[in-house]
């Protein structure tokens, strides 16, 4: 192999989903299989006094909490999160029973004859119900699920006691649904004795840990086999197992595979969704108008349950800051409970909605101060050795400078910055951004302690045997290629199936940016082990374990040190002409450079930029889901507005070079990062065309047309 | 357990009879009613109605002008086929070449497109600019109507229960400048939140001799008003500054957005004033096309 890893492959997938050959868990047949169809929550909270069924014809019936032989809950990170509500409901949705039988049309007239009585009460839909809870607080005292402060540099009350002035502004992001182009989809079944549960997943050993104690098993008694994941940003991270845990109980019950496949409407009305945001900046500035120190206060709409947002919010602190480097900070982070359904894991988790926040508040600090945007920043643009929001160290060289000089360049940034008067319905906008890569501080070391088997075969074939998933990302392709490369054998040789939990090792899961940047190295080493026999020996397994590098200090109690070991580091610039007769934004080009060390696959990696960055400007532009009374107003596609090619037609992606000495051939995560900042430029240069601050997203025409009448009406 | 009773005759005469004997709901290109009753998943639409499949009645497809410049287009002509006729004129190709996706485009029919009523259709609006007349056929013959009288309001029509759509007709027209713009959810593949087809037809000293305008979305039916229209009929374009402001007010008042209220009213004043004003500085026979 003399070839540069970087340099593009075929991915091993292509043709088959190209030519609708791939078969998802939806075109599978189960033998005997039952179907199933869940009986939901319709009002937002209160308690259920009956549940009426339809006299049951021979083979249906209705599985629900008092079918489950052990405890009625999922262990995701805690186990708050029931798999059937038994008296209360919490959200519009919420999992009730699950009609199960053989023909999916009676199955939808018996659903429609469920009626269930319910002795209602107040919700709280919006982060201001929740902290002031409204209703009743239902989540402790006072509806919060999860609350941290980090503190970095001076006291902060001493810092603002001797500012010159204080710029305060606060920012609101919306809900967001992921669009996974296959929908939720799962299958539990049984094999020679034992439960078997194949689920479209990102995570298929989150699923055996969640589900086994609903029939009071082990984790290990499970076998979770993935089938081929069509999409997922993070729907399949956690969710799958709302769908698993019924299927199981199911099964068990009535000794039949049970499949249940979500449809369209479903995937809407009734999966998570990314946390709805609202996040205060402070800044306290000295007479020059030079930045002294931040008071941060971010909440996340949890909803209902919760799931991993405490992971999330944690996340959102960390990250909100952004790429700057600012003296003091305390950054105040709440998890409120509402009776929406639970906000969830989303490609970005819990860092687009701060990155959003500081990106805003620099520009507007920037126009207050009347200093150019990108000349502001740049002041205070983080370095290698600066200490971060807890008083951890970028560790790494900084490239940011380099890329904002690729992209100005390649945009006429600084002309068209100079030229386009605020208001003239042209507008230019930069932002940058940054993503942590793997679990937050020593989580790997600590919780995930990630394992991988490389297994090499009589003829040749060698095999990787670790629990990361393939759902579209090209992880299955990258992993491929560094073992290849290492190893010094053809791509065609490697050999890497769908997860089944029977057959692989647990090296964590596929979130969080980690699979190349950690699952990646540990095949990268497992290989290298190999190398010296792969001659020698016929049939034989290498086994590696993750190993910490050593120096990078985290104390989860105090949230203090090195948050991650290593970012992602991103720059966008985003040009727009607003139409002055119906307010559409035109978006006439966009400029994005990322740095993730040194890339696997160049290709796969332009892909992820070209599809996050689309993701991230369909969320700041038109991405609007809002919740009345518990329900999703937004329904299908047809009123859900994702993106088409025709919206951002444009894009130029450049990349810097900077290996990163702990991951693969240099490698670290890209996943997220290419997510968390072009709405950011989205927005600053809407704001810059209509000649108006902006602090919300999303900004669809007719809030750009409040927005722009907004005085004189 | 219930199922869909549907009939699928091949010509006029025996899909008339089965609408008499029946009442049978028609269905043409289905892009409408299949979505609309759509069930969970892996299960099929359910009708509470039986079904009338027309796509095999060739007798309702399509384009042709006759020597009056009338153009008539049949009931099950697809938007993607109309979008590219040249006969077709050019609103009506504008607006069937922005509906939904291409797929939608090579099966969502004109008829259905008009006997499903929406405010938000695409093809009503520019018809009912363009004075277009439904034919509706029975056993007991045919009858023809105004498009914009046929329509009632969202959902609801003059079609009897033993009829069908088998025409549209479209009398000629010759405009000096035209417009329409279609205000999508997104750029391609949306559905319409805004739409105004206007024309303007002026005489040799620049008097108006005609004007018209439609709006899609913005009430509960296609809107449109022949007594504000009137207002500018006689007044010379290059002193169009003197009306418009009396003329807006008035415009204003035919439109009754439920949803976005201020930005439907602000957006229609905005794309009238602009039509009008620009074509005073234009040479005659122009397209007023979009500012960016």
């Amino acid at each position: 192999m003399t070839k540069e890893i970087s340099d593009p492959v075929r991915r091993y997938d292509a043709i088959d989903k190209c030519t609708g050959k791939q078969k998802y868990l939806g075109d599978m047949h189960f033998p005997g299989a039952l179907y199933a169809r869940m009986v939901r929550s319709t009002i937002a909270r209160g308690k259920i006094l009956a549940i009426h069924l339809p006299e049951m014809p021979q083979g249906y019936d209705f599985v629900s909490y008092k079918d489950i032989p052990g405890k009625n809950e999922l262990w995701m990170i805690q186990k708050d999160w029931k798999c059937f509500a038994e008296h209360d409901v919490r959200y519009v949705g919420e999992t009730i029973g699950l009609l199960c039988g053989p023909d999916k049309e009676m199955l939808d007239d018996l659903l429609s004859q469920v009626k269930i009585d319910y002795e209602e009460e107040t919700p709280a839909i919006t982060i201001e119900e929740g902290l002031a809870c409204k209703g009743g607080a239902f989540v402790g005292k006072d509806n919060l699920f999860c609350e941290m402060t980090t503190r970095s540099g001076e006291d902060i009350d001493k810092v603002f006691a001797r500012a010159d002035r204080v710029f305060e502004e606060t920012y609101r992001t919306g809900f967001q649904e992921h669009v996974n182009l296959e929908p939720q989809s799962c299958c539990a079944t049984m094999e020679q004795g034992r439960y078997v549960v194949y689920a479209s997943s990102q995570c298929p050993f989150y699923i055996r840990k969640s589900i086994a104690g609903l029939l009071n098993l082990k984790p290990e008694d499970i076998d979770v086999r993935q089938t081929m994941t069509g999409g997922a940003f993070g729907a399949k991270e956690h969710f799958p197992d709302v769908l698993a845990g019924p299927c199981l109980v199911a099964c068990h019950k009535l000794q039949k595979p049970v499949e249940l496949v979500f449809d369209r409407k479903e995937e809407t009305a009734f999966t998570v969704k990314r946390h709805p945001s609202r996040t205060t900046i402070k800044t306290a500035l000295d007479k020059q108008g030079n930045i002294l120190g931040m008071d941060i206060d971010v909440v996340y709409n949890v909803g209902g349950y919760l799931s991993c947002s405490f992971v999330v919010l944690q996340r959102g602190v960390f990250h909100a800051t952004g790429c700057y480097r600012i003296p003091a900070t305390r950054i105040h982070g709440r998890g409120v409970a509402t009776n929406t359904f639970p906000s969830d894991a989303f490609r970005g988790f819990g860092a687009p909605q701060t990155l959003f926040a500081i990106e805003r508040h620099m520009c507007h600090l920037a126009d207050m101060l009347g200093v150019e945007p990108l000349e502001f920043k740049r002041r205070y643009l983080i370095r290698q050795g600066d200490m971060t929001n807890t008083e951890g160290h970028i560790n790494e060289r900084v490239m940011l400078p380099e890329m904002i000089r690729q992209i100005t360049e390649a945009s006429d940034y600084e002309r068209k910055a100079r030229e386009y008067k605020p208001s003239c319905g042209r507008g230019i906008g930069l932002s940058l951004y940054n993503h942590g890569g793997a679990f937050t501080g020593n989580g790997e070391q600590v919780l995930i302690k990630a394992k991988c088997d490389l297994h090499k075969m009589a003829d040749g074939r060698v095999e990787i045997l670790c629990g990361q998933t393939e759902m579209g990302q090209g992880f299955h392709t990258a992993a491929r290629k560094i073992a290849a490369h290492t190893l010094g054998i053809p791509f065609e040789k490697i050999v890497f199936e769908n997860i089944d939990t029977d057959r692989v090792q647990d090296s964590g899961p596929t979130a969080a940016s980690r699979s190349t940047q950690i699952a990646g190295r540990l095949i990268q080493q497992a290989a290298e082990q190999m190398k010296p026999r792969y001659d020698k020996e016929e049939d034989f397994t290498v086994h590696v374990e993750y190993q910490h590098p050593e120096g990078f200090p985290w104390d989860q109690e105090h949230w203090k040190g090195d948050a991650y070991i290593a970012y992602g580091w991103g720059a966008a610039v985003v040009e727009v002409e607003v139409d002055p007769l119906t307010y559409e934004v035109k978006t006439v080009g966009i400029w994005v450079s990322h740095d993730v060390g040194h890339p696997i696959d160049r290709l796969i990696l332009r892909g992820q930029a070209n599809g996050g960055v689309m993701q991230s400007l369909g969320y700041a532009a038109m991405e609007v889901m809002e919740n009345k009374g518990g329900k999703f107003r937004q329904k299908s596609l047809a009123d859900y507005i994702i993106p088409c090619s025709m919206d951002f037609p444009m894009m130029q992606t450049f990349l810097v070079d900077n290996p990163y000495p702990y991951g693969p051939y240099g490698a670290k995560g890209a996943g997220e990062l290419v997510f968390n900042g072009a709405d950011a430029a989205f927005t600053e240069a809407v704001s810059k065309a209509i000649g108006k601050p902006i602090c919300e997203i999303p900004i669809p025409p007719e809030t750009i047309e409040g927005l722009m009448h907004a005085q004189h009406d | 357990m219930e199922m869909n009773t549907a009939y699928a005759p091949k010509t006029l005469e025996e899909a008339l009879q089965i609408r008499h004997d029946t009442h049978a709901r028609p269905l043409a290109g289905g892009t409408d009613l299949m979505v609309q009753y759509r069930r969970g998943e892996g299960a099929a639409p359910r009708f509470p109605w039986p079904v009338l499949l027309l796509c095999g009645v060739d007798e309702m497809r399509g384009i042709s002008r006759d020597g009056k410049g009338n153009v008539t287009i049949g009931a099950l002509e697809i938007s993607a086929d109309i979008a590219r006729s040249e006969l077709v004129p050019w609103h009506v190709r504008q607006a069937a070449s922005r509906m939904g996706a291409i797929s939608l485009r090579n099966q969502a029919t004109i008829g259905g497109n008009i006997g499903n009523s929406s405010p938000k259709g695409d093809l009503p609006a520019t018809l009912i600019l363009l004075d277009a007349e439904v034919e509706l056929a029975s056993i007991r013959g045919t009858r023809r109507m105004l498009v914009d009288d046929f329509i009632i309001a969202a959902k609801k029509n003059h079609l009897e229960d033993d009829e069908l759509i088998t025409k549209v007709i479209i009398p000629p027209h010759d405009f000096t400048y035209v417009w329409y713009r279609k205000i999508g959810t997104r750029r391609a593949n949306a559905i319409s939140k805004l739409s105004l087809s206007a024309a303007l037809t002026l005489d040799k000293e620049g008097t108006i001799i005609d004007f018209r305008a439609s709006s899609g979305a913005a009430g509960p039916k296609v809107e449109r008003s022949r007594k504000v229209e009137e207002m500018l009929v006689g007044k010379r374009i290059d002193r169009i500054d003197e009306v418009l402001p009396a003329f807006l007010d008035a415009y204003d008042g035919v439109i009754s957005p439920h949803a976005m209220p201020e930005y439907r009213r602000r957006v229609t004043r905005n794309m009238l004033s602009y039509f009008l004003k620009e074509a005073g500085k234009r040479p005659a026979g122009k397209v007023i096309e979009e500012t960016c």
